[in-house]
């Protein structure tokens, strides 16, 4: 069977080939087949590793232009994933700079995970005679966000980082902003939300990418809507995001329960745009919309049921 | 074959997307398909709610899924960002939230049992595949056609868990029960965007015009997707995101239930054709 291998010498990309025997590698792990390769066929062929064991989050490469955790892969995974293909093609992660084969530079994100405070920042009330405790639950609610690696997945598969990477950062970012904001002993949420607004929070298209092939079970997609969700409570709600956001809720709730796409162009962009050239109109003009909507829909059977249910659930969360 | 449903139309397909709604009430009744409305579905929170009050959220899809358990009948939509949030709310109820969100449910008499799976039209279409091929009447085989499934109808796997989520074959499958051409195409994952086309316009143009720049370099005729809001996105956006780029590439993009109405020899009025805003007239 065929390995196709993307690679690059500091100045060129090109593809190489590699033929090996199924029965060789079938065994073996992705990292496995790599290490196969430079030991048997090219021993200048790059790839980085160290643990072995999916903690140093070293080894992320992609298979077929999706990104696996090559320690973590067993063959006969991808056998099965592909369907018994003899043909695969591994590359170097995505939207990552390459430095030589599937090697990347991971200093530009290690740069933008600087910018959320990734580390504790705890209570004052805590001392080193006090310790810096905190209880099972609370414990729990962040232990899932601890697990991440540092393996780039996530970033790789991302397609807003692979659209424009000057306004967003990688997805474990916002992750590891989650996770301190989150922690029951942090000082203050706003010293991780803030950045991470301001650094492209409400700029994620909401792929699930990042949550589809993370090797940790993390969802950086829910962590994004998590620190949006807490941004939002704390009062840093303004600007389209937050404004587009809101008026599916508003909708849902406070009026019919059902999304009025006339309302929601004017309540995301003002009246301005929509008379420019708003999606209403556009709508609208292809005859696709009733311009009455604005007054808005009906409501719908039980809605005020609903609403009853939506306030039991918040009161709830309150007491 | 399960085929009664209670059906979630989603917010779109009674606005923005009538096109996908009329032809889905075509293909229906010649599929032997039974779709039932559900009574006061409310808006599933579009992947949008969640970030203003998750607990809302949760609480809005608990109620629309104890509807279906009322009617004794699975759950059905087209939309993938439905099917996306509504299994995913299941999920949580059934791996522990139930009981909290019942008690928040029986303000309104209601409570969530966990008796009725969710489903989406492409998934029963391919679970189907042979029943759809003996009903073709105008096999479509001299168009070539780029499948584009969009995020929220494979991913995350672990929500949706279908099939794979990187190597999937459900739309294959039924455009190939179609008789038409699948083209390769290597878009056919990607995002179209939809989701963040007011905070991240200029992200998203660039993508929703690499997909139809993609799907013409494959030669493909059309694009065709799952989702309504794909649809949408690829569609009313297409000129927008194809001057942003400078591209001159045009492809007609067609709801799933269009193109299996095209094949089973429904007339391209029936199926809303004229109201796509790429000129899908040609294909009908
Ligand atoms: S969130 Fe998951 S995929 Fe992303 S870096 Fe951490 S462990 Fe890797
Ligand atoms: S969901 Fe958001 S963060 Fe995750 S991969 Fe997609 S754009 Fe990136
Ligand atoms: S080698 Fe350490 S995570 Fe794979």
């Amino acid at each position: 069977m065929k390995f196709i291998i993307d690679r690059f010498d500091g100045k060129k990309n090109y593809q190489q080939t590699y033929t090996v025997e199924k029965k060789d590698i079938e065994a073996l792990t992705l990292l496995g087949t790599l290490l196969f390769i430079k030991q048997h066929l090219d021993l200048t062929l790059n790839f980085t590793a160290s643990c072995r064991m999916a903690i140093c989050g070293a080894c992320g490469v992609r298979v077929n232009g999706h990104s696996y955790l090559a320690c973590d892969t067993k063959m006969t995974e991808l056998f099965e994933e592909y369907k018994d293909a003899d043909t695969f093609r591994i590359s170097p992660l995505s939207n990552y700079t390459v430095i030589s084969d599937l090697a990347v530079d991971w200093e530009p994100a290690i740069e933008n995970l600087r910018k959320v405070k990734p580390g504790l920042v705890a209570k004052d009330k805590f001392s080193e005679k006090e310790g810096c405790v905190q209880n099972q639950e609370e414990y729990d609610r962040i232990v899932g966000q601890w697990d991440c690696i540092l393996c780039g997945v996530c970033a790789s598969e991302c397609n807003k980082l692979s659209a424009d990477r000057s306004d967003y950062m990688e997805p474990f970012v916002y992750t590891h902003a989650w996770k301190v904001a989150n922690d029951s002993r942090t000082k203050d949420p706003m010293i991780h939300v803030k950045p991470s607004v301001a650094n492209g929070l409400w700029n994620c298209v909401h792929c699930h990418e990042c949550t589809n092939r993370c090797p940790k079970h993390i969802s950086a997609a829910d962590d994004i809507a998590g620190l949006r969700a807490l941004a939002m409570k704390k009062g840093l709600n303004s600007g389209v995001g937050p404004a587009h956001a809101k008026s599916f809720y508003t909708d849902l709730v406070e009026d019919s329960g059902r999304l009025n796409e006339i309302r929601l162009a004017l309540r995301t962009e003002g009246v301005s745009t929509v008379l420019r050239a708003g999606t209403a109109v556009t709508l609208m003009s292809a005859g696709k919309m009733n311009p009455l909507e604005i007054f808005g829909g009906h409501e719908i059977e039980g809605h005020k049921d609903l609403v009853k249910m939506i306030e039991a659930a918040h009161a709830a969360h309150k007491e | 074959m399960q085929n009664e449903f209670a059906f979630f139309p989603g917010c779109v397909l009674t606005q923005a997307a009538i096109e996908a709604k009329m032809s889905l009430e075509a293909i229906a009744p010649v599929l032997g398909i039974k779709l039932k409305e559900i009574n006061g579905w409310s808006c599933c929170g579009a992947s949008q709610a969640q970030d203003v009050d998750p607990l809302a959220t949760l609480v809005a899809n608990a109620r629309n899924l104890a509807l279906a358990e009322k009617m004794n009948l699975p759950m059905l939509t087209t939309c993938s960002t439905c099917l996306l949030m509504l299994r995913r709310a299941k999920a949580q109820l059934d791996s522990g939230e139930k009981e909290r969100i019942n008690t928040f449910l029986a303000k309104g008499n209601m409570s969530y049992k966990g008796t009725s799976e969710v489903t989406s039209l492409l998934w029963v279409l391919a679970q189907n595949a042979e029943l759809i091929k003996s009903k073709v009447q105008k096999p479509l085989s001299n168009l070539k056609v780029a499948v584009f499934y969009g995020c929220h109808s494979v991913r995350p796997g672990k929500d949706l868990g279908f099939e794979s989520s990187v190597n999937p074959t459900s739309f294959e499958t039924v455009i190939a029960a179609l008789g038409a051409q699948v083209v390769p195409f290597t878009k056919r994952l990607d995002c179209c965007g939809f989701h963040a086309v007011y905070p991240a316009e200029k992200s998203v143009m660039k993508m929703t015009s690499g997909i139809v720049n993609s799907a013409a370099e494959s030669k493909a005729d059309c694009l065709v997707t799952p989702c309504p809001l794909c649809q949408m996105q690829i569609d009313i956006y297409q000129d927008d995101a194809q001057a942003t780029t400078k591209s001159k590439a045009r492809v007609p993009v067609l709801h799933l239930a269009q193109i299996v109405g095209l094949a089973l020899g429904i007339p391209a009025k029936k199926l809303g054709l004229d109201y796509n805003v790429i000129d899908a007239s040609k294909l009908g």
